[in-house]
């Protein structure tokens, strides 16, 4: 081995994490009857160490394992049996669900909904709701959020929040996630419940 | 331990680590927050399928790694490029040269450096991991990750020597 051989190993070498690995055991020795690449190494080390130090003295923004905990699913648990059951009964819910919702629909046509235009930016609910979180930063967030089954909404530029929501039965997420942190212009109807203002989607057009 | 305070306990002992990984390969704050978050969220979903409760850290840097490869693919950014850096370029940087470099300028250099070769870098400077558990983390043989984290560092301390030349030199 000559000084040159050394210095290609040691360019890897970290200090103590990596004294237990063989391959630097050589070159270690080597720069111990080496002055010049011992000088060499000690300043490499050193270097390292700053980096290091620098790299990891970067602090997340303020609040992020609090949003992190807060956004956790919720943990489901895995009896197989017990998931086919439930998976069983959702199903027969849902079609029920699905048939009075169809029954319903047929005899009041969404009573009292009035079909409007609502211009302005599709939100995450949940995490509009909980942190105020909106707007291009978020936007990768939002569309996760949405894509995976959180509420969707709408922002008008008036500042009023509309749910927004698919046909009886139907999800709309996935479309919706195309558009998240987007402005964008929805033609729906509008229905309103204990002050709770809801938009059931018919058209969404980039604005 | 509840599961609820045993994912606090994670988050609480890795969001740091992650989002510093995060921040090195995607240069943004915001992209990195949400790496890290979109990580814990597949932890939360996945995470029981892990056998060996000690490879929980490599498992959670694979994933974010493998999440900003998702993206990168989606964003066509980060075309793979080589690093030509031999052993004779690299340059004598006094310790004092990365003294004088804030994280700031440390980062804006690593963002110069191809993505192939950022990763093992990052991973090489920020964490306790071994060559081995590096490999294991971005999917690599041995020496190929050794190899790149080789000339990235010839690379970052060559750009570390020119950004902290004196000003006379400068010119």
């Amino acid at each position: 081995m000559n000084t040159r051989d050394a210095k290609e190993i040691l360019l890897l070498y970290r200090g103590p994490i990596d004294d237990s690995d063989p391959q630097f055991r050589v070159a270690l020795d080597y720069a111990k009857s080496d002055p010049e690449l011992g000088q060499w190494l000690r300043e490499q080390t050193k270097c390292y160490d700053m980096i290091r130090a620098k790299l990891r003295a970067i602090e997340p923004p303020l609040g992020l394992s609090e949003k992190i905990v807060r956004r956790r699913p919720i943990p489901f648990p895995r009896d197989w049996s017990r998931i086919g059951q439930l998976a069983a009964a959702i199903l027969i819910s849902a079609s029920v669900t699905a048939l009075l919702m169809k029954w319903s629909e047929r005899r009041h046509a969404v009573a009292g909904a009035q079909e409007i235009l609502v211009t302005g930016e599709v939100l995450d609910m949940t995490c509009y709701i909980a942190s105020n979180l909106s707007g291009p930063e978020h936007a990768y967030c939002a569309k996760v959020c949405i894509r995976n089954g959180e509420p969707a909404g709408i922002k008008a530029r008036d500042g009023k929040v509309y749910l927004l929501t698919g046909e009886p039965g139907q999800s709309i997420n996935a479309k919706l996630a195309d558009y998240a942190a987007q402005v964008v212009t929805i033609k729906g109807k509008k229905s309103v419940r204990d002050g709770f203002a809801q938009l059931q989607v018919e058209e969404i057009r980039k604005f | 331990m509840s599961a609820d305070l045993e994912f606090e306990n994670l988050v609480r002992l890795y969001y740091r680590d992650l989002y510093r990984f995060g921040l090195s390969l995607t240069g943004s704050e915001a992209d990195a927050a949400d790496l890290t978050q979109e990580t814990f969220y597949i932890w939360a979903n996945k995470g029981h399928q892990l056998q060996n409760p000690a490879s929980v850290k490599g498992w959670l840097f694979t994933t974010l790694h493998r999440e900003f490869l998702k993206t990168c693919r989606r964003q066509n950014r980060f075309p793979s490029e080589s690093i030509d850096e031999r052993m004779e370029d690299l340059p004598n940087v006094p310790a004092e040269c990365a003294d004088r470099a804030d994280s700031r300028t440390l980062l804006r250099i690593l963002g110069e450096i191809a993505e192939d070769f950022r990763a093992p870098l990052v991973l090489y400077y920020m964490e306790d991991l071994s060559y081995k558990e590096i490999a294991d983390v971005l999917a690599l043989p041995l020496g190929t990750v050794q190899s790149r984290i080789s000339r990235a560092k010839i690379q970052l301390l060559r750009r570390l020597s020119e950004t902290n030349l004196p000003v006379e030199h400068a010119k």
